[in-house]
């Protein structure tokens, strides 16, 4: 067991002429240390992970991330004598160190309301995380957690169309939905391209998903793809009496080319469209406006996130983006899967699913969160798990993900040694035979491998997956997992 | 063809003490369960005509079996659904929805197509069933 | 051929049947012991019920064993006045249904005529079978049932609910069990004119009223219960007062004793609120005194005791 040398807390402010003389000072007696402070209601509180230099004091760096992330400069500026400043400095109210994790701490940061601009993201991001992140005393840096008060989540308008209503207008309740993402990413012409949606669709699939970099390339340009796609999407509606829906990635190089094709989607009847993370909180912003207005449901694809989401040490955790997101307002969202290929652990994910899909976040050390958040009313997201996931884990995904969850099989459905209408008809086949099951009372996770092989005893698909990836796990050691382990009690 | 809307549309008919399990589910989730029929099965067609009011304040899903004899001896003929309301804060829509009765004949729904500028095309999707007057579109049980 | 036929299966010596640890099981003997805490005497109901919930328990295990195929006819009627304790039997009968899977869901749905007969043509059936619908998995208790029958009127919708009752007591066994309920006399009068539900009764319990003593033994509970208690003379008032009430009209046993103690604290309050003295102690606001209930027009006007000085200004 490491030893944790206890974090020292003694340092008082200094204040008047002391405190505005000329040079430089520590941070912690500027005034961004302050133990004792209780942060407000309306305050928004940040939780850093915080690496120091060696050599460089806990508190005084936590200090630093606070000092940074708002008022401060490198050096005492009398120009602070003009403002409110006492208001304005973010205040680190307390330093633990993490467990089991030497020379790491966790800063909690309290900012107040004035300092960010309602409902902008972009605003929020530059302060908390800014420049502090490249700040030279520090190793490493990581943004926690945050906790949003209800006078700031109800300056965004959050999510479009929320869980609810997008069941609605797809009418489907009662379990998952069910994705593919077209395969290959590249190199499909538009006419092929709906083919594959074509068949995912008529198969029983309610969601066929462009790939993050299908934008509009030499391949296959977007207008040709929206096109064949709606073509699809409208005969498969046709052949099962379902409504269906594609994914129709809008992402562009500028705002105007995303409207024309968020523009050109809604003409076609389009039911959804799509954007990657990597246009930007101002333009996701801009995007949900329009989503808003134009009454389509927005998937957003985190592309570009595990650049620093994923390791732990450094970067921004994924339940802060979710957050982001949320206020953001895009209706669907990758948070992963657990079972599949992808990074993931399941508690971690556990938190990330309740941050999109509850009105009310507990602090829940165990998985993650930090803080009580309340989401006031804003709309639900629906989580989306993608990547290396089949029909032969039904029972584990219906367990960890629940039922307002979008499961995406690319390779599961499009590789099905069937077809891919075949591929899809398994997921759907598994999916209904499980959560009949679990309605039922059965216990659906021990029995899962049964109820499957009984729901395949009616469908030869549904056979075929089984036998094809019944060997196939991904059982690697996450990078992301929560610090604190809900069964402390100490061994005999 | 066969309709596919609704969960459990994938498996083989519920029997009835399947679908018996599924509403004492809906019930013991405080859920309101309600009986809907039509004979119109386009995808968009929201509004399925009620047999009764939501069962607020049933226990036992013998209430709503109940019901459903009655709708299939009246309407056997048509689709019918069970749909389950939750009235919980922040939901306060259906949790549940499955078809129990289908027509013995589907014929399916015909993807009419109209072509405008810009190789753009309007498409509308008809039942074949609707072709005929209400009440008249799947024969008599 | 008798290799080829089974030997009934009582013949098997190795079958057996543990009937405590059925008890214990389904812990009907707890439901048993909380009716005879929950209600002062009532020995012949409490032996009826228990009568009642032995043969259910050793139809159970014959039905378990094959001697028995049918799920029995389990409606009850419970004849006896108002105040005896049926509603509260009947809650309990629910439960001990419930434990030994009789009925799936073991609530008591409590109603009356008006719950189930409507006021116009075509109003009737939907209203019963609302009430109908809500009791399946339980039991459906129907007070003074006989109110149903009003033979007096040739259109009355009674019928129409008596017609569905019957139907869903024939035909619906195992979704829900009837308890008809009132008084003894009006009972047999309803059960002479609808042979239909007494060949559908399988068990009646008749409930007798309670004793003097029985009555002032509940008062005390009741008080009890809300940190109440009586003086000396006033439990000798409220004996009399039990006597002198009993021959009055309108009589309801447990029922009035709880509206005369509800009138007791009533002027309990208005005695310490009149004359407040040198302020109150614990015990004068828990303590009812005789002249609390010996005001009680029961005892003053109409009663035989001789009216006491104090009583003039009361109601």
């Amino acid at each position: 067991m490491d030893t944790i040398t206890p974090v020292d807390t003694a340092t008082a402010p200094m204040s008047g002429k002391d405190r505005y003389r000329a040079g430089t000072m520590e941070y912690k007696k500027m005034g961004y240390w302050v133990p004792d402070y209780v942060p407000s209601d309306t305050d928004i509180i940040a939780l850093f992970r915080v690496t120091p230099q060696d050599g460089v004091d806990p508190v005084e760096a936590s200090a630093a991330v606070a000092g940074e992330s708002s008022t401060a400069t490198w050096t005492v500026v009398w120009t602070d004598r003009l403002t409110a400043c006492d208001k304005y400095r973010a205040k680190c109210y307390r330093v633990d160190p993490v467990p089991n994790a030497p020379g790491q701490y966790f800063a909690y940061i309290a900012y107040d309301l004035d300092l960010f601009e309602p409902g902008s993201i972009a605003n929020l991001t530059a302060s908390i995380i800014g420049n502090v992140f490249g700040f030279k005393p520090l190793k490493a840096l990581r943004l926690e957690d945050m906790r949003l008060p209800v006078a700031y989540v109800k300056t965004f308008k959050g999510p479009p169309t929320g869980i609810v209503v997008e069941r609605e207008r797809l009418d489907k309740f009662g379990r998952p939905l069910l994705g593919a993402t077209v395969k290959p990413k590249l190199g499909l012409s538009g006419r092929n391209y709906g083919r594959v949606v074509y068949e995912a669709l008529k198969g029983g699939l309610d969601f066929t998903k462009d790939d993050e970099n299908i934008n509009s390339q030499p391949f296959m340009h977007w207008r040709d793809r929206f096109l064949y796609c709606m073509e699809a999407v409208n005969r498969a509606q046709a052949y099962s009496g379902e409504v269906k829906g594609t994914y129709l990635n809008v992402t562009a190089g500028t705002m105007e080319d995303m409207y024309e094709r968020a523009e050109f989607a809604k003409e076609l009847g389009s039911t959804i469209i799509m954007i990657d993370l990597v246009i930007g909180y101002t333009a996701i912003q801009s995007m949900s406006n329009w989503a808003r207005k134009n009454d389509m449901i927005l998937h957003l694809h985190r592309a570009g996130h595990s650049t620093y989401t994923r390791q732990k040490s450094h970067g921004v955790s994924f339940r802060v983006i979710a957050k982001w997101m949320r206020l953001a307002g895009v209706d669907h969202i990758h948070a992963g899967t657990v079972v599949g290929k992808l990074e993931g652990d399941p508690a971690t994910t556990k938190g990330y699913y309740d941050i999109c899909r509850e009105e009310f976040n507990p602090t829940q050390l165990e998985n993650g969160v930090f803080f009580d958040q309340h989401w006031a009313s804003l709309n639900k997201m629906m989580p989306v798990a993608s990547g290396g996931i089949h029909a032969g884990q039904m029972h584990q995904l219906l367990h960890l993900l629940g039922e307002d969850v979008v499961l995406q099989f690319g390779g599961g459905t499009i590789g099905h040694p069937g077809g891919i209408a075949a591929g899809a008809t398994a997921n759907r086949v598994a999916l209904e035979a499980m959560v009949l099951a679990r309605n039922e009372g059965r216990d659906y996770v021990n029995e899962g491998p049964e109820i499957l092989d009984a729901a395949a005893r009616h469908c030869q698909p549904l056979r075929q997956a089984l036998d094809t990836w019944k060997d196939v796990t991904f059982n690697y050691a996450s990078t992301d997992t929560p610090d604190f382990v809900p069964t402390a009690t100490a061994a005999e | 063809m066969r309709v596919t809307q609704g969960t459990f549309s994938y498996l083989p008919e519920l029997t009835d003490d399947q679908i018996r399990a599924q509403v004492q589910y809906c019930i013991d989730k405080g859920y309101a369960v309600n009986l809907e029929f039509t004979d119109d099965p386009h995808p968009r067609n929201t509004y399925w005509e009620m047999w009764g009011l939501p069962m607020f304040d049933t226990r036992d899903a013998a209430a709503v079996m109940t019901e459903l004899a009655e709708c299939r001896r009246t309407y056997g003929d048509r689709y019918i659904r069970i749909s389950a309301f939750d009235s919980t804060h922040g939901w306060e829509s259906l949790r549940l929805s499955f078809i129990v009765n289908r027509p013995a004949d589907e014929p399916g729904l015909k993807l009419v197509r109209q072509e405008t500028g810009g190789r753009n095309i309007r498409y509308t999707t008809v039942p074949y069933a609707t072709e005929k007057p209400e009440g008249q579109r799947y024969g008599v049980v | 051929m008798p290799d080829t036929m089974t030997p009934p299966p009582s013949h098997d010596p190795a079958l057996r049947v543990d009937l405590q640890a059925e008890m214990r099981e389904t812990q009907v003997g707890e439901v048993l012991a909380q009716l005879d805490r929950e209600l002062v005497g009532l020995a012949p109901v409490k032996a009826r019920i228990r009568q009642i919930a032995a043969l259910l328990l050793v139809d159970r295990a014959r039905k378990r064993l094959g001697l028995q195929a049918e799920t029995p006819t389990l409606h009850m009627s419970f004849t006896g006045n108002p105040g005896t304790g049926k509603t509260t039997v009947a809650k309990r009968m629910a439960e001990i249904l419930h434990r030994l899977g009789y009925v799936r869901r073991g609530h008591l749905v409590s109603v009356t005529r008006d719950d189930l007969v409507g006021q116009y043509i075509g109003h009737t059936a939907p209203k019963t079978k609302e009430i109908l619908k809500r009791a399946m998995g339980g039991v459906l208790f129907i007070d003074e049932a006989y109110y149903l029958y009003r033979p007096e009127n040739e259109r009355d919708y009674g019928q129409e609910a008596i017609e569905m009752l019957l139907q869903v007591m024939e035909n619906q066994r195992d979704d829900l069990v009837v308890i008809l309920a009132g008084y003894a006399d009006r009972m047999d009068k309803f059960f002479r004119s609808n042979p239909g539900f007494r060949s559908r009764i399988a068990h009646h319990v008749d409930f007798p009223d309670y004793s003097d003593g029985e009555l002032l033994v509940i008062a005390e509970k009741m008080l009890e219960g809300q940190n109440y208690r009586l003086s000396e003379p006033a439990k000798e008032a409220l004996a009399a007062y039990i006597g002198a009430r009993r021959t009055q009209p309108h009589f309801a046993n447990a029922r009035s004793i709880r509206n005369a103690l509800d009138r007791a604290r009533l002027r309990q309050a208005v005695r310490h609120f009149e004359d407040p003295g040198d302020g109150l102690t614990l015990d004068d606001l828990m303590t009812i005194e005789a002249s609390d209930i010996l005001a009680s027009r029961v005892l003053t006007q109409e009663g035989r005791l001789d009216p006491q000085p104090t009583a003039g200004d009361t109601p």
